[in-house]
């Protein structure tokens, strides 16, 4: 190239480059700005700074929670059990209704594309959609307080996931073992149980696992809104200020999810 | 005598779009090994399939023991194909099952769904599959699952599994071509003596020329879908073959 057509070409580059720095510039601005102005709306404006008070009272209110109330220790074995069993119970329930849900949303099993289909993803969807609270309010205000309104909400929310997955290792399978079963003259039952399930089961067993653990967590504090368990403890404890006995009943949760981690581990290992 | 008979047997995989099959005739016997032969993608896997209907037809007929088999509903046609047997080219087993689960399973178009669920075969299914698994000698990995087998290991399964049903017609899918020379020559002698023993007509795609001459008695090549050669094997000389093939071969 000739001297001037070179340095024409630096000259482009750099005025390009100085273009992108400045966009670039541009943007992080903007962003900032939309940042600053959230925070002075949501954070700045809104919070009650009086009643914050200092660092150190911030620090304090936060210590009062520090701390163990060993006498509610005993009480909390009934409902810990309550809280266990109902994340089974619920996550067993939801394995019931997903077989369905996972069977109309897959393509290639679907009965309908442009019916069954829709319905099969719309019910996952949902399912998901609504926050396990507020299938617990939902179950509460419809067959009352208590573990059976847990175990049904419970049930509602894990169906989303646990069919998802099995939805998606179904359209994900070999297709050589149901044209096998075809050929020797199985019919859909046939097929479905000897083609398709052998070959998803080990995919579907480790997401109920999966489910199953999630479900503990949400079994406790599905209690907040009336479900039984633990949950309902923990509501008894901050209405009478019992800070302490509130991180014991926390604590137990925690025992809780550490169990289901453990049975989790031993469980995958065997199927898997 | 024949005991299947296909009249100008036509296939297209898309509606409007071209035929994979256009017009294929032809007739097996109670004796035959019949061979079909031909390139890639001439149609003889989708011929074999039509036998059995896992590939629908559009026009013409199959007639298997008098029974038109193109025009069968639902029922029917699971009774049809509980009686003909299959084999495939990738053995098309249930890799997490075992491989006496696996030769049961050709049993399912007998046994109904709770049966089936429960895998609660006849206890005779059961002595059936020991002795046919024993023939193809696999008697010592009744329990294994069937993915730890090798290839020619899973495909003397299917071969099992094919006769378990009791078939009229064997239907051989490339039963080869995932198998090494060596293994190839014995299950073919294999299924060809069985065949032999429970006088079982066979109906073979295959793409091995070789194999299809020594194994088989009866010879029909297929070229993008027509019928380029029928007869027997002795018959097919290398004036047919460069017609089939429609270049050099061997």
């Amino acid at each position: 190239m000739t001297p001037s057509a070179i340095s024409a070409t630096v000259d482009r580059i750099v005025s390009e480059r100085l273009k992108a720095k400045a966009a670039r510039a541009g943007t992080y601005l903007v962003l900032l700005g939309l940042v600053l102005w959230s925070i002075q709306v949501t954070i700045i404006a809104d919070t009650d700074w009086h009643r914050l008070g200092s660092f150190a009272s911030v620090m304090r209110a936060v210590g009062r929670f520090v701390g163990v109330d060993f006498v509610l220790v005993p009480q909390l074995v009934q409902p810990m059990l309550e809280t266990f069993m109902m994340a089974c119970l619920g996550t067993v329930l939801g394995c019931f209704i997903s077989l369905p849900v996972a069977w109309l949303g897959a393509l290639n099993v679907t009965p309908s594309k442009y019916i069954a289909y829709p319905m099969g993803r719309f019910l996952m969807t949902l399912s998901r959609s609504i926050h396990e609270i507020v299938w617990a309010l939902i179950f509460v205000s419809a067959v009352g307080l208590g573990s059976l309104a847990g175990i049904l909400a419970l049930a509602c929310r894990s169906v989303g996931f646990i069919s998802k997955i099995s939805a998606e290792a179904i359209e994900n399978i070999d297709h050589k073992p149901v044209e096998a079963i075809r050929a020797v003259g199985g019919n859909n039952f046939q097929v479905m149980y000897y083609g398709i399930l052998p070959q998803i089961l080990a995919v579907v067993l480790g997401t109920i696992v999966f489910e199953w653990d999630i479900n503990i967590r949400r079994s406790a504090i599905m209690g907040l809104v009336g479900a039984g368990g633990l949950g309902l403890t923990f509501h008894r404890q901050m209405v009478m200020y019992n800070y302490p006995g509130v991180t014991t009943v926390i604590l137990a949760i925690l025992v809780l999810i550490l169990i289901g981690e453990v049975f989790s581990h031993f469980v995958r290992k065997a199927v898997i | 005598m024949a005991i299947l008979e296909v009249s100008d047997l036509r296939v297209r995989y898309v509606t409007g779009g071209p035929d994979v099959l256009k017009g294929v005739s032809f007739h097996v016997d109670a004796e035959d090994f019949f061979a079909i032969i031909g390139p890639s993608g001439s149609g003889k896997s989708t011929l074999v399939r039509c036998i059995n209907r896992l590939v629908e037809p559009y026009a013409g007929r199959v007639t298997l023991y008098g029974e038109d088999v193109t025009r069968m509903a639902a029922r029917q046609l699971r009774r049809l194909r509980r009686n003909v047997g299959m084999i495939f080219q990738e053995f098309n087993l249930v890799n997490r099952m075992s491989v006496m689960d696996n030769v049961l399973s050709g049993r399912l178009g007998y046994v109904g769904n709770a049966r089936s669920l429960f895998r609660l075969f006849p206890r005779a299914d059961i002595t059936r599959a020991l002795e046919l698994l024993d023939r193809v000698g696999l008697g010592d990995f009744v329990d294994t699952r069937a993915d730890k087998l090798s290839g020619g290991q899973r495909q003397r399964v299917g071969i099992a599994r094919a006769l378990m049903q009791n078939p009229k017609l064997l239907l051989l899918d490339e039963p080869t071509s995932s198998l090494d020379p060596k293994i190839s020559r014995e299950v073919m002698a294999l299924i060809k003596e069985i065949a032999g023993d429970f006088n079982v007509p066979v109906l073979c795609n295959i793409h091995d020329v070789q194999l299809a001459t020594e194994f088989c008695n009866k010879i029909i090549g297929l070229q993008d879908g027509t019928k380029m050669f029928e007869g027997p094997t002795e018959s097919l000389d290398r004036k047919a073959l460069d017609e089939i093939y429609a270049m050099e071969v061997l």
